[in-house]
């Protein structure tokens, strides 16, 4: 098991907003390794620097962005110092968290066509990508229709499939879900899942929802002010209720009734699901 | 006691003639804290418009404190009924957030200095102090978010509406900005959420209203509601983990309608000493 | 979520028909002559049959009656002013009808006053039969096959996709300032000007995040200007396309030859 992502004391700020003034660092020094074909879940609380790291990942820091950079970001062996977004985008995809500006075509189909496009395919090679990643996502009877007349969640799906349609080796998810209702949410993982079942796509995504985190991510990283401060398996982290807690982060419902139970017990539950909880506590009640 | 809000027999349609609203007919009390649930495209925020006056019903009466809301225009509701939306960007515009807070103030005539006092009031309130002279357009996510409910505050609405407040903030920001809201209810005011946060309805109203398809499902006070957990999946809405996990087990004896882990834990507890189980935990 | 209405400007009306069907590129093409041809003409007859014939070409197509009625609603107040101004301007001819002050009035006058008001109809009639039978990527995609660079037509495609959105985006804007007591002042014009700073000013932060967020979704897609691309949508010259390129060309040959050569219809 290769790494796929590795990023090395990597330090960032953005370009200052208003000339004379400092510019403020976003990421103070992150080391950070993802293997291939893993989760990974990336959480903290707002402002921590979540979507600069999903930025860096593809060139668009620093390239687009312009500001100080310090450090080294490599996916599969291209280093974003030397590879733009252009090209990094062709092994990494990102799926933003606004449905309404990352989709700009006329049809779905254009969208999810757009990004093999710009590879130079030949027409039948885009016919197939265009077919499968459609396909892949649940999508494929909303073909011809605008983008602007979708759902929240199907928005966030087509943003998905023209990712997607790219094949890149890494899926950065930031927040995809954050400005979805639940029914948008539930068919996006539920896409996802799919996805993971098939192919072996290393996924990073940033997640605020600590029970979408539990059932998905092989392991966490917790980002606050830039830093890395937490790592670790879901149920490593989500027994550290206190200390996460403080951190601001959420974690699923269960697994802080488990720290409350140890508090008032003394035992030494972790619960991660709700099948998990629902065993272990009817058990004992039943004896 | 009139009430705060209360809707009549309310319809509502668009262009489109799609009807957002159906028949809505319910009140809101004095000093409750009601959560609007449903999903995108139930009609919640439509409903919410039209407690303001941004919307006046095609068929039925919307009355603020007994005041006809088709009798009064949105700038004149503004004074008793303040209206955070959804995307804080919508609003902010000012070189400084001190001014920002002040906007809603400028607009509702007060006097220089009952204009600063209160700004200054609203800044601490949601500890935004030490960002007074900075612009807010260029403040994180968060902050923005702080900053445009912050505003309407100022204003000291008697009644608040919060469109998905939570949106986009995480967890720790999501939970101060509610206890900050709960010292507004503590005050006396009367507080609407609309939300699909079903852990925020749980946690912190009184009552809850359910909206699928323009229709108000149902609506009463928080628990009630989050048992009839048909209700709720037909408005493709579940209650939060731990509600569900206590309903799982009520043939171990729960009674099924834990709002918050520690009512959870609570009730546990006690089964647990009942049962005489205490001593077979693990520890 | 903004409900988003559908204010895509766009005035393509599904159909299927022969119009519908045909390469955008002939489309355009047919624009232009229509263009050129009607500012060389003058005559009144020659206006009225342009008319007739996009009208029928509408028709053919499928485009309903109340849509042609939509266009003409729009139409005729230009139409009408253009009626009754040209005349006034245009004094010669031997039988007056109307004399007062400086201003004479002629039978011939009137002729040319129709002529000219038809000829504004008939130029936005040929649009029209562009617009209403292309829908908005197709039509770029013409003007790209044409030769348009596709950074010139990726930027019309995505101003034509977000005007709704910065439609949607203002009605927004302006509904959360009235919420905070916002109103229009009255007052000099200035003075109402002036008053619509935090709309304005918020609608342009939006628009301008926007803008940021979609520079990095056209990065996230990989896009490059000016690298290779391949096209999803391919557009071939079918023979109904080449049969009508070969008769506009006749059709519009023959015409300029009988206006040039014949002085037909000047």
């Amino acid at each position: 098991m290769d790494d796929i992502v590795v990023v090395e004391e990597l330090h960032f700020a953005y370009p200052p907003l208003m000339s004379g003034e400092e510019p403020v660092p976003v990421l103070k020094g992150i080391n950070l390794r993802v293997r291939r074909g893993e989760c990974l879940a990336i959480m903290g609380p707002t402002g921590a620097g979540k979507t600069t790291l999903c930025l860096a990942l593809n060139g668009i820091v620093p390239h687009l962005t312009g500001g100080t950079f310090e450090g080294s970001v490599t996916v599969a062996g291209m280093n974003t110092r030397n590879h733009g977004p252009g090209e990094m985008s062709r092994i990494v995809g990102i799926v933003f968290q606004n449905p309404e500006s990352q989709l700009f075509n006329m049809t779905v189909e254009d969208e999810v066509a757009f990004g093999p496009e710009g590879l130079g395919l030949p027409r039948n090679e885009l016919r197939e990508r265009v077919d499968w990643a459609l396909r892949a996502v649940g999508i494929e009877h909303l073909r011809r229709r605008s983008p602007l007349q979708l759902s929240g969640g199907q928005k966030q799906r087509v943003a998905l499939a023209s990712i997607l349609a790219i094949r890149p080796q890494v899926l950065v998810l930031d927040e995809p879900t954050a400005e979805l209702d639940p029914l948008g949410r539930d068919e996006f993982f539920a896409a996802l899942r799919e996805l993971r079942a098939e192919a072996e796509t290393t996924v990073i995504m940033v997640e605020q929802d600590g029970e979408r985190v539990a059932e998905f991510a092989d392991r966490v990283v917790v980002l606050v002010d830039g830093k890395v401060k937490l790592e670790g398996t879901p149920k490593e982290l989500f027994s550290q209720v206190e200390l996460v807690q403080e951190m601001g982060l959420d974690i699923p419902q269960v697994s802080e009734l488990a720290h409350k139970l140890n508090q008032q017990w003394g035992t030494n539950f972790t619960f991660l699901t709700e099948e998990e909880a629902l065993c272990k506590l009817s058990q004992l009640l039943e004896g | 006691m009139k009430a705060a809000i209360e809707f009549r027999k309310v319809w509502y349609w668009y262009e489109d003639s799609i009807p957002a609203l159906r028949d809505v007919n319910f009140a809101v009390e004095e000093g409750d804290w009601v959560a609007i649930v449903g999903q995108n495209g139930s009609g919640k925020t439509t409903l919410a418009k039209h407690c303001n006056g941004l919307l006046k019903p095609k068929r039925g009466r919307v009355l603020i404190y007994g005041e006809d809301t088709n009798e009064r225009r949105v700038e004149e509701l503004a004074r008793t009924v303040g209206y955070v939306f959804q995307n804080p960007d919508h609003q902010i515009f000012c070189p400084t957030t001190l001014e920002e807070v002040s906007f809603g103030l400028r607009n509702l005539g007060f006097s220089r200095e009952e204009i600063e006092g209160r700004a200054w009031e609203a800044l601490r309130a949601f500890g935004l102090e030490g960002y007074a002279s900075k612009p807010p357009a260029i403040l994180g996510y968060g902050l923005r978010r702080k900053v445009a409910v912050a505003a309407v505050y100022a204003m000291r609405p008697r009644i608040m509406i919060l469109d998905e407040p939570d949106l986009g903030l995480d967890w720790g920001a999501t939970k101060r900005l509610l206890e900050n809201l709960n010292r507004l209810h503590e005050e006396g005011h009367t507080i609407v959420l609309i939300t699909h946060n079903m852990k925020i309805a749980a946690g912190f109203s009184q009552k809850v209203l359910v909206l699928h398809d323009g229709e108000v499902l149902t609506y009463g006070p928080t628990r009630g509601v989050f048992k009839e957990i048909e209700l709720l999946e037909e408005a493709a809405l579940s209650p939060p983990q731990i509600t569900r996990l206590s309903r799982r087990m009520i043939p171990c004896g729960m009674r099924g309608d834990s709002l918050t882990v520690e009512e959870f834990c609570e009730e546990y507890s006690r089964l647990v000493v009942r049962a005489k189980r205490a001593s077979s935990l693990p520890r | 979520m903004i409900r988003t209405m559908d204010l895509s400007f766009d005035l393509y009306l599904e159909r299927r028909s022969w119009l519908h069907s045909l390469d955008p590129r002939v489309k355009l093409l047919f624009v232009a002559l229509s263009l050129s041809t009607l500012l060389l003409f003058n005559s009144l007859p020659v206006m009225a049959c342009f008319l007739l014939a996009f009208h029928l070409i509408l028709l053919s197509a499928r485009i309903p009656w109340s849509r042609i009625g939509w266009i003409w609603s729009k139409m005729w107040p230009l139409t009408l002013l253009i009626f009754f101004l040209w005349p006034l301007f245009y004094p010669q001819g031997e039988r007056v009808l109307l004399e007062f002050w400086r201003i004479r009035v002629t039978s011939a006058g009137l002729i040319q006053g129709l002529a000219m008001a038809l000829r504004v109809n008939a130029l936005a009639f040929a649009f029209f039969v562009l617009l209403l039978s292309t829908d908005q990527a197709k039509l770029v995609r013409g003007l790209v096959k044409l030769g348009l660079p596709f950074e010139w037509g990726l930027t019309l495609a995505i101003a034509l996709r977000y005007l709704p959105l910065l439609y949607g985006a203002y009605t927004a804007v302006s509904e959360a300032q009235r919420a905070r007591g916002w109103m229009v002042a009255k007052g000099s014009l200035y003075v109402r000007l002036k008053s619509y700073v935090p709309v304005l000013v918020a609608l342009i932060i939006t628009a301008l995040r926007m803008m940021d967020n979609l520079s990095m979704a056209l990065a996230a897609r990989g896009f490059q200007p000016g690298a290779k691309r391949t096209y999803f949508r391919e557009l071939k010259l079918g023979n109904a396309d080449k049969v009508c390129l070969f008769a506009l060309i006749v059709l519009f040959s023959a015409l300029l030859t009988a206006r040039f050569r014949c002085s037909f219809g000047a």
